[in-house]
C-alpha cells in the first residue's frame, strides 16, 4: 500500500484535487441557482 | 453570471489542475516538483490583492454615493480578499514545510501576510463594533481605503527590500524579463485567469446573499 501510494503520489494529489475542485463547483452553482429562486420569490412577493 | 460563463471557470480550473500536476516541468534547482505551488499559491496572492483593490474602490464609491449598496460590495470583497489571504498563507506554509524544513518561518513574505491578516481582521471588528449601518459604513470605508494603502508595500514591496528565502525571479526578473518557461508560463496565466473569474462569480454571490439578508430582516 504504502509502495503504492509513493509511486502515484501525483496522480493522488490530482484527484484529491478534481473532487474537491468539483464538489465546490456543483456547491457554488447550486447555490447560485436557488439564490436566483429566492430573489424570484422576492420579486414576485 | 451567465452559466456559460460558469462552464468557462470550470473548464478552465479543472484544466489547469490537470495540467498543472501531470506536465512535465523544467528542473528548477532546490525547488523540482515543488515548483508546481506556482499554479495555485500565486493566484491565491493575486486575488487577495484584487479583491482589497475591488473593496477599497467600493469605499471610495460610498464615499463620493453614500450608497449603501457599494459599502455592501466593498464589505463582501474584503471578506474573500481576506479567505484568499488565508489560502495563501495555508498552501504557502505547506510548501514551506518541505522546501524549508518548517511550517513558519518569519520569512519578510510570510510576516507581511501575517500583518495584512491582522490590518482586515481589524477592519471586520470595527464594521461589527458599529450598529448604525450610514456611519459604520462611512467608518470602514475610510479604513478599508487607509488599509490598501498598506497592501501593495506589505505585498510587493517589503518582501523585495529585505532579504528573504522566497524563491525571487520566478515569473519576472528584476531587469523586468519573462524567466519563466513558456508552458509553466502558459499554465500560469491560465490559472491567473480562472481564478479572476471565479474571484467574481463568488463576489456577486456573496453581494447577492447580502442584499437577501437585509431585505428579509
Amino acid at each position: 500500500m504504502y509502495d503504492f501510494l509513493e509511486k502515484n503520489a501525483m496522480y493522488i494529489v490530482l484527484l484529491i484535487a478534481l473532487i474537491i475542485w468539483i464538489g465546490l463547483f456543483f456547491y457554488m452553482f447550486r447555490l447560485d441557482k436557488r439564490i436566483k429562486k429566492l430573489e424570484k420569490d422576492k420579486n414576485t412577493e | 453570471m451567465n452559466n456559460f460563463l460558469k462552464y468557462l471557470i470550470f473548464i478552465i480550473i479543472s484544466g489547469v489542475l490537470i495540467a498543472g500536476i501531470l506536465v512535465p516541468i523544467p528542473y528548477i534547482p532546490s525547488l523540482g516538483d515543488k515548483a508546481r505551488i506556482i499554479y495555485l499559491h500565486v493566484p491565491m496572492s493575486w486575488i487577495a490583492v484584487l479583491a482589497f483593490l475591488v473593496s477599497m474602490i467600493n469605499a471610495v464609491r460610498y464615499l463620493k454615493t453614500r450608497d449603501l449598496q457599494k459599502d455592501l460590495i466593498a464589505y463582501s470583497s474584503a471578506e474573500i480578499g481576506f479567505l484568499f489571504s488565508i489560502l495563501a498563507t495555508v498552501t504557502g506554509s505547506l510548501w514551506a514545510k518541505f522546501n524549508w524544513g518548517s511550517f513558519w518561518n518569519w520569512d519578510p513574505r510570510e510576516t507581511s501576510i501575517f500583518i495584512l491578516l491582522l490590518i482586515y481582521g481589524a477592519y471586520f471588528s470595527l464594521r461589527s463594533a458599529i450598529e448604525n449601518p450610514e456611519q459604520k459604513a462611512k467608518l470602514s470605508s475610510v479604513y478599508s481605503i487607509i488599509a490598501f494603502v498598506t497592501v501593495p508595500f506589505f505585498i510587493f514591496i517589503m518582501p523585495r527590500i529585505v532579504e528573504s528565502l522566497h524563491p525571487e525571479d520566478a515569473i519576472v526578473n528584476s531587469q523586468g524579463k519573462i524567466t519563466m518557461n513558456p508552458v509553466m508560463l502558459t499554465i500560469f496565466l491560465s490559472s491567473l485567469a480562472g481564478f479572476t473569474m471565479f474571484f467574481f462569480w463568488v463576489l456577486n454571490l456573496k453581494v447577492r446573499v447580502e442584499k437577501l439578508y437585509h431585505r428579509f430582516r
